[in-house]
C-alpha cells in the first residue's frame, strides 16, 4: 500500500481510438475528489509497470494492430491474472476486453477465410465476426445502474453468458441474440462501452474506485466535486435514452 | 460528351429552381441528386474534361483553407479555376456545383478545377476519375462512427492517389502518406512539404498526425515550414530565398497549408510557377471565418474558433491566448459521438463561461474532468450566443467563441453572418 494511488493506462499508443484509455483520469480525478491523491501511469512498455497498481484501464485499438497489442498484453499476463483477482478492478474496452478472450475471429476480407487470433485467456468466451459493424448507442440494464454509452464494433462476443456485465435495453452489445453486453470476472470488467464510459456512467466509476479503495484500506464515499458533475453525466445520458424512447431517470 | 446530358443538366437546373423557391438559399444538394440518378456519368465525365486537368485535395484536414490558397494561387497566375464550395464536398453538392456553371454540352469555361475531396467520397468516386494532381494533406483520426481508424483513412487517400497522371503532392510529416508515396513506386513526381525540427520543437503536442515519420524533410527536398509566428510564416522552396507569407489565421497548421498549396500550386503550372505571386495571393485570402477569425459583432469583438477534430481542437487551444477571460464554447449534432475528443487535454482553457450546443452534457462533463470551471451550461445555442454577447466587456482579452461546425453554422445564422447553406 502506499499513499498515492496509482492507475495504469496499458500501451495506450496502441489502445486508445475511441478515447477509452482516458478512463483512467476519470478514475484519477473520482479519487481526489474523494481527498485521495492519484496519479495516472501511461504504460507503452512492461518495464515502465510502477512497482504498486491500483487499476488498470485498456483501450480499444485498430484491428491492424491487434496482434501487436496482443504480444504486449502478454508481457504483463502473470500480473493481469494477479489483480484481476486480487481487488485491482481492471477496464477493459472493445478490443482490449476481446485481446483478454480465448481469442478473436477475424472475418475473411473478400469472403476470403476467417483468421483467429490467440486472446491472452484471461478472460472466458471469444470475439467472433458479426455480418457488419454496429456503430450505435448502446443502452445496458447493470447492477451499477442503467449504464449509457456509444458502441462501435465488428465483433460479437461469445460464451460471456455466465456473467454478462448487464442486459441490453438498447443497441447489440454482446449479439448472436444474447441480449447482453459485456462480462465481469472477478476484478475484470470488459466491455463495448467506449470512450469515456466511467465518466457519463460514474455509478460503474463508484464500483472500481469502490475496490481500490478498499484494497488500499480505505473508505471510499463520492466527493462534493463528483456529485455536481454526475448531475451532467445524468442529463447526459438522458438525453441519449430519451432519444432512443427510454425513460428518463 | 456532346449533348448526351443536356436532358439531365436541364432537369437539374429546373430542379435547382423549385428547391430555391421552397427554401430560400436552400436545396443545394437536391438538383445534383437527381442528375446523379438520371445521368451517373456526369460529375466524372466533366470533372475530366478541363483542358489544363483536375486537382483534386484530400486528407483527414486543412482541405478547405488549402484549396482556397491554391486556387487563389493559380487565379495569380492568369488560370480559370472551377472549384466547389466546400459545404459542397459530397457527390450531389459537386454536381450541384457542377450545374450552376455546365453548358449544355456538360463543359464547364475554366481551365482548370480545384476539387476539396472528403477521402471517403474521393475514394468513392476515385475509378471514374483523372487527375493530374493529387495533394494529400495528412492522415488524422478523424470521425470515428464514419471511419473507423487510420489505417482506413490512408487506404482511401492511396485509393485517390493512384488516380494521378503527373504528381501526388505530400505531407514529409506524415507516416502514412510517405508509405503511400512508396507504393506509388515512382509512377508520377512526388512533391513534398513539411515542417523544420523549430517548427516541432514550438508545439510540444505534434502536429496532430495519426503517425509522424522520424525525421523533417530537410529543406532542399520541398517546400519548408522555418518557422510560424502569429499571422505569418517564413516558408523556403527547395533550400532558395526565406520568403515570408500571411496567413489567414494564427496557428502552425494554417502555415502547413499554406506550404502545401505552394507545392501543389508548383506542381500544377510547372515552369510557369513564380513563387512571388504565389506567396502575395495566398497571403491575400481572407481570414477563415470561425477558424481564429476576429469579427465586429452587436458592437463588441469577438474572436471565433472552429474545432473539427481532436488535432484541430488541440491546437485551437494551446493556441488561445492564455488572458482569455469570455470563453463560450458549443459543440453540436455533427459531432455524433463525443468519445473520440477524450484524448484532447482541456485543461488549458481553465474556465468556460457557457457551455452549449446540442452536445452540451458531453462536453460539460469532458471540461469537468479536466478540472475546468464551467459557469454554466445552456443548451439552446441561440440564447447562450444571446447572453455570451451582452455579457460586459472582459477586462483581458476578447470574448471568445469555440465551436463544432455544426454550432458554427448555427451561430452564423443566429447572428446573420451570412447566408446559411441547406443542410445536406
Ligand atoms: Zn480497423
Amino acid at each position: 500500500m502506499s499513499d498515492e494511488l496509482t492507475i495504469v493506462t496499458l500501451f495506450p499508443s496502441l489502445l486508445n481510438s475511441n478515447g477509452d484509455a482516458e478512463n483512467a483520469r476519470v478514475l484519477a480525478r473520482r479519487a481526489e475528489w474523494a481527498g485521495a491523491s492519484a496519479r495516472v501511469v501511461a504504460v507503452e512498455d512492461a518495464s515502465e509497470l510502477p512497482a504498486h497498481v491500483d487499476a488498470v484501464v485498456i483501450g480499444s485499438g485498430s484491428d491492424n494492430e491487434l496482434e501487436a497489442a496482443r504480444d504486449k498484453l502478454r508481457t504483463l499476463l502473470e500480473e493481469l491474472r494477479r489483480w484481476g483477482t486480487e481487488g485491482v478492478p481492471i477496464l477493459a474496452v472493445g478490443t482490449g476486453w476481446e485481446l483478454l478472450s480465448h481469442g478473436i475471429e477475424l472475418a475473411g476480407s473478400n469472403g476470403g477465410p476467417v483468421r483467429a487470433i490467440e486472446g491472452i485467456g484471461i478472460l472466458p468466451g471469444r470475439a467472433v465476426p458479426r455480418e457488419s459493424r454496429v456503430t450505435d448507442d448502446l443502452v445496458v440494464k447493470s447492477k451499477f445502474g442503467r449504464l449509457v454509452g456509444f458502441e462501435n464494433h465488428a465483433r460479437d462476443y461469445n460464451h460471456a453468458e455466465a456473467s454478462p456485465l448487464g442486459r441490453v435495453l438498447s443497441g447489440s452489445g454482446n449479439g448472436r441474440g444474447s441480449g447482453q453486453e459485456g462480462v465481469v470476472m472477478g476484478d475484470v470488467f470488459g466491455t463495448h462501452l467506449h470512450g469515456p464510459v466511467l465518466a457519463k456512467n460514474p455509478g460503474l466509476a463508484d464500483e472500481l474506485l469502490a475496490r481500490m479503495f478498499r484494497r488500499a484500506g480505505l473508505d471510499y464515499q463520492r466527493g462534493e466535486r463528483a456529485a455536481s458533475v454526475d448531475e451532467i453525466a445524468r442529463a447526459a445520458r438522458n438525453q441519449i435514452a430519451v432519444r432512443l424512447g427510454l425513460e428518463s431517470e | 460528351m456532346g449533348l448526351r446530358y443536356a436532358p439531365a443538366i436541364l432537369i437539374g437546373r429546373c430542379v435547382r429552381v423549385l428547391a430555391r423557391l421552397r427554401k430560400p438559399g436552400g436545396g443545394s444538394a437536391v438538383p445534383g441528386l437527381v442528375v446523379n440518378k438520371i445521368a451517373p456519368g456526369f460529375l466524372t465525365e466533366t470533372l475530366n474534361s478541363f483542358p489544363e486537368g483536375l486537382v483534386i485535395v484530400t486528407g483527414s484536414s486543412g482541405k478547405s483553407t488549402t484549396t482556397k490558397m491554391l486556387v487563389a494561387a493559380l487565379r495569380g497566375h492568369g488560370k480559370k479555376v472551377f472549384t466547389n464550395p466546400s459545404t459542397a464536398n459530397i457527390s450531389q453538392g459537386l454536381t450541384s456545383a457542377l450545374l450552376e456553371e455546365a453548358s449544355l454540352t456538360g463543359r464547364i469555361a475554366g481551365d482548370i478545377a480545384v476539387l476539396e475531396m472528403d477521402e471517403g467520397h474521393g475514394a468513392l468516386i476515385a475509378d471514374a476519375l483523372k487527375p493530374k494532381v493529387v495533394l494529400l494533406t495528412n492522415v488524422m483520426v478523424d470521425q470515428i462512427d464514419r471511419f473507423h481508424d487510420s489505417e482506413m483513412v490512408a487506404g482511401m487517400l492511396e485509393k485517390i492517389a493512384l488516380r494521378a497522371t503527373q504528381a501526388v503532392v505530400v505531407n514529409a510529416d506524415d507516416a502514412f502518406l510517405e508509405q503511400i508515396v512508396t507504393r506509388l513506386r515512382g509512377t508520377v513526381d512526388t512533391p513534398r512539404f513539411g515542417v523544420s525540427v523549430d517548427v516541432l520543437d514550438a508545439n510540444p503536442r505534434g502536429l496532430g498526425l495519426a503517425a509522424m515519420t522520424p525525421r523533417r524533410m530537410p529543406s532542399e527536398a520541398g517546400v519548408l515550414v522555418r518557422s510560424v509566428s502569429g499571422r505569418s510564416t517564413e516558408v523556403t522552396i527547395d533550400g532558395g530565398a526565406v520568403t515570408t507569407v500571411r496567413l489567414p489565421a494564427r496557428g502552425t497548421h494554417y502555415a502547413v497549408d499554406a506550404a502545401a498549396a505552394l507545392a501543389t500550386a508548383r506542381a500544377v503550372l510547372g515552369n510557369r510557377f513564380d513563387p512571388a505571386i504565389a506567396v502575395s495571393t495566398i497571403g491575400s485570402i481572407p481570414p477563415v471565418f470561425g477558424r481564429g477569425e476576429t469579427l465586429q459583432v452587436r458592437g463588441t469583438t469577438v474572436e471565433f474558433v472552429l474545432v473539427q477534430n481532436p488535432a484541430s481542437f488541440q491546437l485551437n487551444i494551446d493556441h488561445l491566448d492564455p488572458d482569455t477571460e469570455q470563453i463560450l464554447f458549443a459543440v453540436g449534432s455533427d459531432v455524433r459521438d463525443p468519445s473520440y475528443f477524450w484524448p484532447v487535454d482541456t485543461s488549458g482553457l481553465g474556465h468556460v463561461d457557457i457551455v452549449s450546443g446540442s452536445k452540451a452534457d458531453e462536453l460539460a462533463l469532458q471540461l469537468s474532468y479536466d478540472n475546468v470551471q464551467i459557469g454554466r451550461i445552456e443548451r439552446d445555442l441561440g440564447k447562450a450566443v444571446d447572453e455570451f454577447l451582452a455579457m460586459p466587456e472582459p477586462s483581458r482579452g476578447v470574448k471568445t467563441v469555440i465551436f463544432s461546425a455544426d454550432s458554427m453554422r448555427r451561430t452564423r445564422a443566429h447572428l446573420g453572418l451570412s447566408a446559411v447553406e441547406a443542410p445536406e
